[in-house]
Order: C-alpha cells, then structure tokens, then sequence
C-alpha cells in the first residue's frame, strides 16, 4: 500500500489551500471546485482528501465550521486563516519555481 | 495567535474524543451522500449507486484512521487503547502475565541494585560541598607508583600553587580514650587546620581548628564526629568546650562536624596535625619527622583538568628542587612527578573493576530474561496469527500492529519493573546495613532519582527490546496464510521457530558466559581458601596494643611484662610480640632499599627494596613457621657488633640465590647513616599481607635489639580454644594499665576468614546471577521444545503410526536440543574467551582461560539443559498415533 508521495501531498495541500481562497466550502464541494478548475484532469483521491483537510485544519491554516449546506444538511465548512493565507503564498511561489524548472528542462 | 489554536485543537482531540470522531464520521457520511447522489443522476440504481460510490472513496476505515492520525494526539490515544486491550489479553493469559513478572522483578531488580551500588560510590558526587574541586595529591615515580603524598610536597604546594583555594595534610591513626571506666581506642585522624576548608563541610556546633592549633605548643582541642557525639556524648548541646582525655591528657572539646562527615575512614575524634613551620615538618616523632603523608587540595572554581595537569607539572619541577640535599643524593628517581586526581576517583578506584564487572554480568542476566519473555511472547503470537492477519485484512496498518505489540510489551513490563524496585529497594537496605567489607569503606548504599530514572529507562528498553522480535514477527504475517489455517500453520510458524532456536540458543550461551565467570571465581576462591599461609592459623589470638603516649617513649618494658603475663596464663601456650599480625590491616612496616656488604655498591635508587619487622624471639615458634637453616636471635645477641637478623627463604631465593646467605651481612638505609645487620637464620615464608599475593621477602628483626617498639602486636597460641581466653587476655593488660586498652582482638581464622570476604562477596553475586541465568535458560528450553513438540504432534503421530519406536521420538527431540546446545556452547565458548579478561585481575591461581572450568562449565550446562528438554521430549514419547491424528 503505497502512500501519496511527498510531492503529491504538498501538491494536494496547495490545491485545497487555493481552492479555500475562493470561499469557504465543505470537501465534497472541494473536491468538485479541484477537478473542475483542473478540467478533470486532476482527480482528487476522495480517501487522501479528508486526511489532508484535517492535517491543515491541525496547522491552523485552515478553520472548520459546521454550517447548513445547498440542501438544508449540516456540513463542515473549511476557510482559509490569515496564516494559511501566507502559507498559500508561499507554496505557490515554490511551486512556480518548481513547475518553471522542470518546464525549462522538459522544453529544452 | 496561531499555536494557541494549535493548541486548542490538540486539547480538543485529546479531551473530545468522541465528538471529534463523531464529526469525522458525519463529515465523510456527507461527502459519500452526495457521491451516491452523484451516481444516481448519472444513472445506476441506488444499491449499485452506493457500492459505486464507496468504491471511489477508497478503504473507508483506513482513510479515517489516516484522518485521526492527521490530529497527531493519536499516539497519546492510540496508546490508552492498546494499554487497555493489552490488559484484557493478558489477563486472559495469566501464566504469560506471571512469568514476565517474576522475571523482569528479579532481572530489573538485579539491575537496579548494582546500579545503585554503581551509582552510590561511583557516579554520586561525594557528600562534601562542590566535592569536584577536591584532589588528592600523590607522588609516582618508579615502579611502585606509590600514591601517598610526601611532606615537602605539602608545604610547597601550600607556598606556590596558583590552582588551589586551600591545601590540607592529615593521618589517620588511633588515639586512646582514658579517664573512663573501660579505656577504648577511637578512630583519629590528624589533621592540618586547612583539612575541615578543604573538605568544605561546615561543623554542626562550634568550630574548626585554626591555624594556631598546629603548632608543637598549640593547646589541646579536639573535633568531634556526629557518631560519637550522638552516641558517646548522649548529643549534649553543652559539649563545646568540655574536656576529653585523649592518651590521659585533656583536649578541649572545639565542635562537633555533622552527620555523614566521615573523612578519612570514618573518624571518631580530629585531632590537630603537629605542624613544624621552621623546619617543615610534621614533628609526629621528633627523631624522625613523618615524611608520607596524605595531601588534599581543593581547586579554586573553574579551573579546568588541562589547566590542572600543566600547573602540577610545573610543581613538580619546582618541589623536586625543593627537596633537602640528603633526599636527592640519596635517590629520587627523575620520573618522579606529583599528581592530583579527583579525589572520588582515587577513592574508589579499587572497587571500581569488580562494580563493572557485576554491572556486565547483570545486564547479561537480564538479556536472558529478555530473551526468554520474548520466546514466551513468540508462542504466544503464534496463536495470535489469526487475530493479527483479521487486523490487517481490515485495514490496520503494520506499523499499527507493531506499535500495538509493543505497547503490549510495555504493560507486560510495568509490573515486573515495579516489583524489581521494590526487590531492589530492599537488596539496597540489606546491603547498606550488613555493609559487606568490599565496600565498608565507600559511601552509604542508597537509591535516589538517579536510580529511579536508571530503572524506568531500563524497563523501557527491556519491553522494546523483548517486544520487538514478536512485533516484528506479527507484522510480518502472510493474511492469507494465516487466515487459511486452522491454528497453528506450519509455513507460518517455521519463520517463528527459526526465531525461537535463535533465541534459546542466546540464552544458552549468554548463560555459559556467566557459569563460566563464577567457575573461574570459584576456583579462584578455593585456591585463596585453601593457600598455605605458612603458619598455622588455629587456636591463635591476636590483638594490638596502641600505646598511651608519644612515638618517642619506650614501651619495651611495658611490652615485655604483658608478654610475660600473657605466657604465664594457664591456658596460653605461647605468646609473642610483633610489631605486625599477619593478614592484619594495620601495621608498622618499615620499608628500605638494602645493599649486601661486600657486593659491589650500587646506585641507592637501583637497590632491591626489602620490608622489614620487628618480632619477638618466640614469634616463629608461636606461628609455626620453620627454621631452615641458620638459628632464631635470642637476647643475648645484643652482645653482637652487627644487630642479628633472621630472613626468609623470599628473600633467599631474592637476594642469594645460589649462595649461603647465613653470617652475611646487609646494609640498610642511606649510606651517610648505615645500618648493619647479620643474618644468622632462614625461616619460611609466610603470606603475611594477602592470600592472594606471594608471600613478601622479609626480614625479622628482634624486639630484643634494643630499637624502640611503637605499636605493638600480640600473637597468642592457646590450648583450647582461643575465644574463651579473651576475657583473661584483656584482664592480663589492663592489670598493668588499667588506662590502656586493647584493640583488633580477633582468632587469626577470622582474620584469614575476613581476608577472603571480598572474593566471597564477588563470588555470591556473581554465582548467583549465574544461577538465575541458568535457571532462565533452561525455562527458555523447556518452553521451546515444548512448544516444538506440541507443534509436531501429528508429524510424531505419524511417524509412529509408521513404526517409529519410542527411543527414536526421544533422539528426535533430544537431537534437536543436543543441535541447539553444541552452537550455544560454541558461542558461549567464544563469548567468554573474549570476557573473562576483564575479571582477570579477581582471579587468583587461575588462568582467565581456565581450560578445566571452560570444560566443566560447559558439560554442565549442556546436561542442565538436556535435563529441561527430557520433560517435553517425553512427552512427546507418550503422543498417541490415533490421538494425534484425529486431532487436527
């Protein structure tokens, strides 16, 4: 049983972080925003998310709050912090460094 | 801001358990909800919709394990769960329970004994303020290595030092108490009015002495210890300028040190040291001024040991140039040089090797009970296959199975490790009171936070360390091996086994390691027992006299009427005086480096160094020591140029080999003053220090010869026994003084009784930590082969439902073991050829490669453990074909 890469992790971290940024929303719909943005090509593993959701709600990065969602049922409603905000930040910023390189490599 | 909510959620996960798991489970309830919605709209029926959509989530249970795991207190609750479940399987397996218990209590409780000891005398700073400042000062040079200080050291390191705060000079010795209804000889010390600054120690009533106390005209004061003020002054609040008469003269009473204080070998009274400051002395004797002498200095804060070894360095050249022409000329050797090490270290760097060694041997005792308990647990994870493969096919992780295994064996060590303190506890209080003589002169035995934090660390490592052959043997499971089989699987448990054999076979020879260390000590110690002393030890009474008065009187007079009394005695047969009892502590040796008269004269420095003593004429006849050749002084010698003296063979076979050493003639002393003596007899040699050491070249010198006796010793052979003549003995002496009394009065078998209770002491914990590695290793085999037979039950049905006789089954099981014991032996063998090294110098008499006790140990061992086979192997024999084979 091979566990998500690091990579992967960090990668899965940033989209939920920037999909947070739009609004608060629960996972399901987190899910959905990911592999709509992504124009399905990026397929949330459903398992992988809720781990991820609580290890940023454990940073405090992200905060829950229960709420009534579209069809009046209770759901838990994930927002950014302010230092979630600033962790955004800074994994975007990697994370175009990164994509910039290998794209500079792969392209060569 | 941010970790104050940290904060909170950990709390909250921690505390709110339950309602956080609730929320995770109403949280991804949602979530495959609007998944199975999802589905439906796409088309499939709900049933299917369902199933579809728990399908696209993955392992439900592991993601939400992941997702808890994401709160990071789950180790804390993880560990409450096992903790508990681990109770319940225990409690449904309480042999298991019980085993480990009394194990691990005895094991940890071992180990945590010899730490204490370990770490009361070697870890634990001594009981004096900021004790790491203070040294001892010592000279070396040559092969002797002699570790005493010397008084011209004293004075200059007082003058030049830069390093010490305070330097400090005292002797031990023996002072009399008089004046009382029963005269008693008490414990001194003399001290230099800087010894009670170096040590630190403030005194609990009234003061130290002070400088002008040194002087040879100073008055009369004394310290007293807590011990004898409590005891002997009935704790009187008033002592404090009371008189005592000490040697019958009165010593103002100055203060009282407080309890604990018990430098140097635990004193009863301090006395000031007689400090010459003109001529740099200490005037103990005014004809010749006492030149040994114990040195202590205490560093000033911070200095450092680099710091500390250049400043010694340059004293040593500087006291070396310092030293009085007569003493250069008549030989220093130019390797002298003057250390300072840690006063704890020279301390207790005698017990220091045989602490190590008994803390070795008992981490290896508990090694085997690790050993064994993880053997118990590897039976018992056997049978647990089908609980762990279920586990794992329902998700859990591996990592999950072994943290929980390894909690398991937590729980299983924390009762074993409790009952090891309380064993523990109370070895050290036996051991503090009985004070066995090997450590007599260290500090008191106890457990402190060191101690406990030693035991739990202990206990923490054991568990780790017995749980994780059986944790990472479960973690290892073949689901569906496991889940197939019945019970025991054979391709499952070979593994098990395999793991097993190894670990008897551990056991076997960690066990032979340590029978062959007490081996070694027990022929050591039958060897020591049973060393000819050379003189008949039976029916003899010893006792010294430490005379009422100064070094410079002549108690010749008073020596001879109590010999004279002591003969007349109906019960005495012999008496004699000496100024040294064999195999007694104290003593007056005179030691000297000797030239034979009509040799060539050598270099004073290369001259053989020889003790010498004083007896009375009938001291050979008194010991039965023979006469080899030659004749015994006897008081009319005095009529001799050359004072008469009598040698032994030692010194023979030393000095004359070859030659007839009778009528020659020997120098002593330095040339400037020569001393000359005459050998008129050779006697035999006797083991006069230790029964482990050669015996020494001696020689006798007479009482008669006119040269003043100090101390005295007296030899006393009776007709009966020697205890029913004590009450006679110390009547005779007290008719002559009734101020003087008599002290070490003991038969000479329980002085050569007494020279043997270190090595017994050595022996008995050793011995016995060896028996409980024993004992452990063949529990280890009895279980195994148990186990084995149990496992191979239908193969021995089969096998004798096709004619196998019962002599085969039980070479079968035998064979086994006899495999396991020929490599344990070997290992054993290897281990111990690699070991005993360190115990070489507790040996006596015999080679640390002792081939004889290799051998015997071995063959004893192997039939131990053939014995604790037997049980199973037969067993085995009676298996019933028909039972066996229905049985699966």
């Amino acid at each position: 049983m091979s566990k998500p890469t690091d990579l992967v992790q960090g990668t899965l971290d940033l989209l939920i972080l920037k999909t947070l940024a739009l609004g608060p929303m629960h996972g399901w719909a987190i899910a959905q925003r990911i592999q709509q943005l992504s124009k399905d090509v990026l397929q949330v593993q459903q398992g992988s998310l809720y781990p991820a959701l609580h290890r940023l709600e454990q940073q405090a990065w992200i905060q829950a709050e229960w709420g009534e969602s579209d069809n009046n049922r209770r759901a838990k409603y994930y927002s950014l912090t302010r230092a979630g905000r600033r962790q955004l930040e800074r994994e975007s910023i990697s994370w175009e460094r990164l994509s910039a390189a290998i794209s500079a490599i792969v392209r060569a | 801001m941010r970790l104050l909510q940290i904060l909170r959620l950990r709390l909250r996960s921690l505390f709110q358990r339950g309602a956080a798991d609730r929320e995770l489970d109403e949280e991804l309830r949602f979530h495959l909800d609007h998944q199975v919605e999802q589905n439906i709209a796409a088309g499939m029926d709900p049933a299917e919709a369902r199933y579809a959509a728990l399908r696209q989530f993955g392992g439900l249970a592991q993601h939400k394990d992941e997702s808890r795991d994401a709160r990071k207190t789950r180790v804390i609750e993880s560990f409450w769960e096992d903790s508990r479940y681990a109770v319940r399987n225990l409690r449904r397996d309480p042999f298991l329970a019980l085993a480990a218990t009394v194990t691990l209590a005895v094991c940890i409780g071992a180990n945590t004994t010899v730490f204490s000891v370990a770490n009361s005398i070697l870890i634990r700073p001594l009981p004096y303020p900021d004790a790491d400042r203070i040294d001892w000062i010592s000279e070396r040079s040559g092969p002797a290595q002699q570790d005493i200080g010397a008084a011209p050291d004293y004075f200059a390191l007082r003058e030049q030092n830069r390093i010490f705060e305070e330097v400090a000079a005292f002797t031990p010795g023996t002072v009399n108490w008089t004046g009382i209804e029963r005269p008693e000889q008490l414990d001194a010390a003399d001290v230099s009015a800087s010894f009670f600054r170096v040590m630190g120690t403030q005194p609990l009533l009234g003061r130290y002495l002070t400088r002008d106390e040194e002087g040879p005209k100073a008055p009369q004061v004394a310290v007293l210890s807590y011990a004898f003020w409590r005891n002997q002054m009935g704790s009187d609040p008033n002592v404090l300028g009371k008189t005592i008469a000490l040697d019958r003269l009165p010593h103002t009473i100055v203060g009282v040190m407080p309890q604990g204080f018990d430098f140097p070998r635990g004193p009863q009274v301090w006395l000031p040291l007689q400090i010459d400051k003109s001529t740099q002395s200490f005037p103990l004797r005014p004809t010749a001024p006492i030149q040994i002498v114990p040195i202590l200095a205490r560093r000033k804060p911070g200095v450092t040991p680099i710091q500390t070894a250049t400043e010694m360095n340059r004293l040593t050249f500087a006291i070396r140039s310092l030293y009085p022409k007569e003493f250069r000329k008549t030989g220093f050797r130019t390797d002298l040089t003057i250390a300072a090490t840690p006063l704890q270290e020279h301390l207790t760097g005698q017990v220091r090797p045989a602490i190590l060694v008994l803390g070795g041997a008992v981490a290896l005792v508990l090694l085997i009970a690790c050993a064994n308990i993880a053997n118990l647990l590897l039976a018992r994870a056997g049978s647990r296959n089908r609980e762990l493969a279920v586990r794992l096919a329902l998700g859990s992780g591996r990592a999950r199975i072994i943290r929980q295994m390894l909690t398991e064996s937590l729980v299983l060590a924390l009762p074993g490790g409790a009952a090891g303190i309380g064993l523990a506890w109370l070895a050290v209080h036996v051991l503090d009171s009985a004070k066995p003589a090997i450590l007599v002169r260290y500090p008191a035995i106890s457990m402190d936070w060191h101690v406990l934090a030693f035991t739990i660390g202990l206990m923490l490592a054991t568990s780790l360390l017995f749980g994780v052959v059986p944790a990472l043997s479960a973690a290892g499971i073949h689901i569906h091996g496991a889940l197939r089989s019945a019970g025991l699987s054979h391709s499952e448990a070979r593994g098990a086994t395999r793991l097993r054999k190894i670990l008897v076979v551990t056991e076997i020879g960690v066990s032979l390691v340590l029978l062959i260390g007490a081996g070694l000590l027990v022929r050591s110690f039958l060897h020591l027992a049973h060393t000819e002393l050379g003189f008949r030890s039976d029916h003899l009474l010893t006792f010294r006299v430490n005379p009422i008065g100064s070094f410079d009187s002549n108690y010749g007079p008073f020596y001879a009427e109590v010999l004279d009394r002591l003969k007349r005695l109906p019960m005495v047969r012999t008496a004699t005086l000496s100024a040294n009892i064999p195999l007694g502590d104290e003593g007056f040796h005179q030691t000297g480096r000797i030239r034979v008269v009509g040799r060539p004269l050598v270099a004073f420095v290369d001259r053989p160094i020889i003790d010498n003593t004083m007896v009375s004429p009938e001291f050979f006849r008194t010991l039965g020591i023979p006469l080899k050749s030659g004749r015994i002084f006897d008081p009319h010698d005095l009529a001799l140029p050359a004072e008469p003296v009598v040698v032994n063979e030692a010194f023979v076979r030393r000095i004359f080999l070859g030659e007839d050493p009778l009528s020659r003639r020997i120098g002593f002393g330095p040339d400037e003053r020569p001393v000359t003596w005459t050998i008129v007899g050779v006697v035999g040699d006797i083991r006069s220090t230790s029964l482990g050491a050669d015996p020494p070249s001696m020689i006798y010198r007479c009482t008669c010869a006119g040269t003043p006796i100090y101390l005295a010793g007296f030899l006393v052979r009776t007709a009966g026994d020697p205890e029913t003549a004590i009450r006679a003995v110390e009547q005779q002496v007290r008719t002559i003084d009734r101020d003087q009394p008599i002290s070490d009065l003991k038969t000479m078998d329980q002085r050569r009784d007494a020279a043997l209770a270190p090595e017994r002491f050595q022996l008995i914990l050793l011995g016995s930590f060896a028996l409980i590695a024993i004992v452990l290793a063949a529990a280890g085999v009895y279980g195994t082969m148990s186990y084995l037979v149990t496992r191979r039950t239908r193969e021995i049905g089969i096998r004798m439902a096709m004619g196998a006789r019962q002599a085969d089954v039980l070479g079968m099981v035998l064979g086994e073991t006899t495999v396991l014991v020929v490599l344990a032996i070997v290992a054993g063998l290897g281990g111990a050829w690699a070991l005993t090294r360190y115990i070489r110098s507790m040996l006596f008499g015999v080679s640390e490669l002792d081939p004889t006790t290799f051998t015997l140990t071995s063959v004893l061992l192997a039939a131990i453990v053939l014995m604790a086979a037997l049980g199973p192997a037969r067993r085995a024999v009676r298996i019933d074909p028909m039972t066996a084979l229905r049985e699966e």
